[in-house]
This record gives structure tokens, sequence and C-alpha cells, in this order.
């Protein structure tokens, strides 16, 4: 549904030459999938987005969309397509009624149509009774929902939703995907999703994870774990500091490979009873030693940290 | 298309009526300026040419000009203000040409100043000009021309600016002395050679002569007259002008560097 071949970006900078935030990305994305896409901070999630909603134009590299050309085809595309932005897009002077309206008015929409739709789509959100209040009057949770439902208005056959869950809380959270799950089913649209929040990312068919502006890693949340071996030893420090030390004496003796992140130390197939011995001297610098099921989290640090230290 | 454009020039409206301190900031302070000027100068007034014509119906054209210009420009603000409270960026992705957008907030910023020229031109059977139903028709022109122009420079401008202050700056740098060397005030009649210079190469004079003439002569007088065809033609190259720019920056989509 979606395929990005070699695709590059540049943002033009004011002291340095240019600077890419993407650089040489390849993704596919098949129909009726629930791809996340995560990265950090900077990794260039955003720009994809915005390139693939239309917002800025690549340069080179190819996109397609359902077959259609992304330069070529805009104003096919863009009725395809339902977009939540990483930053609210709604007007709070309006009521959430003239919001809608605005949308269908920009998406061609009749009225009856969009009345109908409204009338089908509130339902899960509890703000029926709310559409002549003003957006301004919503808390930031509710708003989300509310775009949403804008974004899913024409019935969009791909939906692009950066950090859509941003600010909600966990049961509205859950709510929200477990909406998107149920739209995904009925109506066969293919969701492509970024988020900060692992726990979200395994609730996808497909994840991908973006760094420095290319695809490190993707498949199924599964697939992605398998990579890391079975079982993983954890070691919760209560300072940064003494992970750190701990980090240096692990690696100095054993030569294992060990993964930190804060406080908290990951190392790979090693048996704990080894591990115990190893670490007796130090029993003042941790607090438990564990061993988890590797997790979406632990891939994102794991390769993400080896490709900063190569 | 069509929808987008009104649905957008609506929403201007909308949310211009909404805010109260808006609509009475816009209308009342050039009311204030007029009838504060007109009683100042009432009795010591007198333009070279325009025997007979007191302050307040000099200034009463400078006044609607003042409304159009200043209300439509500064309804163009909400350009910057959507982009940065994140609204522009849904409609840009939205299936409308760009150039949608250009018209939508220009024809509802125009709207906005054109309806409170309106409400002045409520006045003229209380002031000693007769410019009679075509004159009204032909000040209206004159005002709908002179909206045009500049909401779509205030638009061009807006479009390119990150910060609100940003754009009051400009404007209060080089709109108010436009409007003020205009001859909306004052008659520049007795002005020294490069002061006629800058008044004709100034856009906002030409609008004015627009408005001005109709109040004060009749139509067969205007339509022979080459100082209201030129001051018609400059002010439509102006709007036409001022808008193709508008439309050829929103147009360029920002392009990977
Ligand atoms: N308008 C811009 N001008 C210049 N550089 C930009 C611009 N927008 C983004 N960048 C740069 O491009 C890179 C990618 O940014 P992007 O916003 O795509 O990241 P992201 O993955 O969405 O991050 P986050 O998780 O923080 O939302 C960063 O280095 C960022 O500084
Ligand atoms: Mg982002």
């Amino acid at each position: 549904m979606i395929s990005i071949k070699e695709l590059n970006y540049f943002y033009p900078v004011k002291k340095a030459d240019k600077r890419q935030a993407l650089n040489n990305l390849n993704l596919k994305v098949a129909p009726n999938t629930f791809f996340a896409l995560t990265g950090p901070n900077g990794s260039g999630k955003s720009t994809l987005f915005s390139i693939l909603s239309g917002l800025s134009l690549p340069k080179d590299g190819q996109i397609t969309i359902d077959g259609l050309d992304i330069v070529r085809h805009q104003a096919k595309i863009r009725h395809m397509m339902g977009v939540v932005f990483q930053s609210p897009a709604l007007d709070k002077h309006l009521t959430l009624a003239e919001n809608f309206q605005i949308h269908g008015d920009l998406y061609g929409m009749e009225p009856s149509l969009l009345q109908k739709r409204l009338d089908e789509d509130l339902s899960w959100t509890g703000l029926k009774d709310r559409l002549g209040e003003m957006v301004g009057t919503l808390s930031g949770g509710m708003a989300r929902r509310v775009e949403l439902v804008k974004a899913l208005l024409h019935r969009p056959k791909i939906l692009l939703m950066d950090e859509p869950t941003n600010g909600l809380d966990p049961g509205s959270r859950r709510d929200f995907l477990d909406m998107v799950d149920n739209l995904r089913r009925e109506r066969d649209m293919t969701i492509l999703m970024t988020s900060h929040i692992f726990a979200e990312a395994e609730r996808a068919d497909e994840v991908g994870i973006l760094h420095k502006g290319s695809l490190l890693a993707s498949g199924s949340p599964k697939e992605l774990t398998k990579r890391l071996g079975h079982e993983m030893v954890v070691i919760q420090t209560s300072k940064r500091k003494h992970a750190e030390f701990l980090k240096t004496k692990l690696s100095k003796k054993t030569g294992i490979k060990v993964w930190q992140r804060d406080s908290e130390l990951r190392v790979e197939k090693v048996d704990k009873k080894t591990l115990d011995d190893l670490l007796s001297h130090y029993r003042d610098r941790f607090n438990e030693i564990a061993i988890k099921r590797p997790t979406l989290e632990d891939l994102f640090i794991h390769i993400t940290q080896e490709k900063e230290e190569s | 298309m069509v929808n987008g454009v009104i649905s957008m020039a609506k929403r201007e409206l909308v949310r211009f009526f909404r805010q109260g301190h808006r609509v009475v900031g816009s209308i009342a302070q050039p009311i204030i300026f007029w009838l504060f000027l007109g009683s100042g100068f009432g009795a010591s007034f007198q333009a070279p040419g325009l025997e007979g014509v007191s302050y307040t119906e000099y200034f009463f054209p400078g006044i609607l000009l003042m409304v159009v210009l200043f209300s439509g420009i500064f309804s163009t603000i909400t350009v910057i203000e959507d982009r940065n409270q994140g609204l522009l960026q849904g409609i840009l992705v939205a299936p409308v040409p760009r150039i949608a957008i250009v018209f939508g907030k220009v024809i509802g910023a125009m709207v906005i100043g054109l309806l409170q020229a309106f409400l002045l031109l409520l006045t003229i059977p209380f002031l000693a000009i007769e410019p009679g139903f075509a004159g009204i028709l032909m000040v209206i022109l004159g005002l709908i021309i002179a909206a045009l122009g500049f909401t779509a420079l205030g638009f061009l401008i807006a479009w390119n600016m990150e910060s609100t202050s940003g754009f009051h700056a400009i404007m209060s740098v080089f709109l108010l002395p436009l409007w003020m060397l205009s001859g909306a005030m004052f008659p520049m009649t007795q002005a020294p050679v490069w002061l006629e210079w800058l008044m004709f190469l100034n856009p906002v004079s030409h609008a004015l002569l627009l408005i001005r003439m109709p109040l004060y002569q009749p139509i067969s007088e205007l339509l022979t007259s080459s100082q209201y065809i030129i001051a018609f033609i400059v002010a439509i190259i102006w709007a036409v002008g001022c808008l193709m720019l508008a439309l050829s920056r929103v147009n360029r989509q920002q392009c990977s560097a």
C-alpha cells in the first residue's frame, strides 16, 4: 500500500549546509496492515509523515501509495489519506460541529453524508452532546478523539498518525487503540502510526525502528524480539553511576555485551548463577537481578545503542 | 474547491465575530478617530479646490479606506496563528488546491473590513455630501478593489512570518505611513515635488481617490477624469499583482534542500 524507495530528505539550516532528516530510507507497508514506526527523537518520523501526507515534496527516491506516485497523483492520494498530526490541528475558537463541517467542505463531502458519518463515528467518543461546544473547552484527550474522528470522516484507505496518543491517560490510550484496531478490521484500512510507547507498538502487525533517517529493523513484534535471543538478564541498580561502574566491570571481566539504560543494565545469554558470582563483590551497587523475556523496548535500546557505538 | 473557499472564508468571519474585543476595537477605533479629528479641525479646515467641504467630510473617505485596509490586513494575521496552532497543516493536506486557501483567507478578511465600511456608509445621510446611489456603488467598488489588493498583500506577508509581533511591526512601519501620506488626513496639494512623486507611487493614494472622488463628484465627471481613470488602473494592477504574488508563493511547496 505504501512503498518508499531510497528516500532522502534535507532541511536547509542556516549555520550548517543542510541537515539530513531522512537517509536512503526504504519502507514497505502492506495493505490493511497496522504499522508502528518508532525511533528516538529527531530520527525523522515526523519528516516522513510530512512527505507522505503531502506537506513537503520529496526530491529524490520514489514513493507510491496504492501504486500511485506521490508527486504526480497528489490530489487523488489526498482523498485516500487521513492524517493525525503530532501537534493538534483543530480550531479552538470554533465548535466541534464547525470543525467537522470545515473538514467536510475541504474533502468535498455532502452535508447529509457528513451528518450520517458523524452520527456513526461519535458514539465511541462520548462527545455527541458536546458538538456545539468550543473545541477549547475540551480536555486534551477529548480533543485527540475529535481529531481522530475528523481524520476518519472521509473514510480514508490510509491513516497516518504521528504520536496520536500523546497526552492521553493510560485508559484513554487503550480505548483509542482498541478503536483504531476495530476500525481497521471493519474498514480495510492501512495504518501507519508513530509512537514512543512500546506497549503500543507491540499491538501493531509490524514495527519499524527508525534511526537517523533510515530503517534499522522491521518485522512483526514477535520476529523482532526473537532477534535478541530468548531471555535476558536485567540488573537493576539505584543510580546511573552504579550502572556505569558495573557495566565496565562486567565487560572487562567477561567480554559479554552489556547494554545500559539509565540505572538499568541488560545482559544477553548469561546464566544467572555466573552473573551472581561475578557481581558478588558489588552487592551494594545493585538492587536486583532478574530474568526477563526481551521486549520491543529491549530491541530498541539494543540496536540504537549498537548503532551509536559503531 | 468552491466549498473549501466559502468554508474557510466563513470561518474567518465566525472567528471575528466571536472575539468581541476584536469587533469593538476595529469598529470603534476609526470612528473615534474620525469624530475626534473632525471636531478638532472642523472650523479651521480649508482644502484647496474643495471649498465648503468640512474636515469631517474630507476625512470620511480616508476613514473608510482605513477600515478596509487595516482590518483586512490585520485579519490575515490569522494565517500566522493558524500555522502556529498547527491548523494550517490540516488544511494543507486536504484535497483542495492551495490557491483555495489564499482565496478563502483573503475573501474572509476582505468581508470583515467591508462590513465595517458599510456600517460607516450609513452615516452618509448625516454628512454634507450627496453621492447618490450610483456614487455609493462606485465607492463600494473602490473599497472592494482596495481591500482585495491590500488583504492579499497582508496574506503574503503573514505567510512568510513566524510571529504575530513581527507582522504588527511591519504593518505599523509601512502601512500607517503609506496611509498618512496618501492624502487621507490632509490634502497634499502644496507638497514639495518629491512628496508628490511619493504620493503618486503610493498605492494607497490611488485607492483613496477611488473612494473619495465618487463621494464628491458626479459619475459623469469621474469617467472623463484622467486622475480617476489612472487611479482605477493602478488599483486594479496593484490588486491583481498582490493576489498573483500570494498565489504563487503559496503554491510553492516545501521541498527537500
Ligand atoms: N523545519 C525544520 N527545519 C530544520 N530542521 C528540521 C525541521 N524539522 C525537523 N528538522 C530536523 O530533522 C530531523 C528529524 O526531525 P523529525 O521531526 O522528523 O523527528 P521525529 O522523529 O519526528 O522526532 P520526535 O520523536 O521528537 O517527534 C531532526 O534533526 C530535526 O532537527
Ligand atoms: Mg515527530
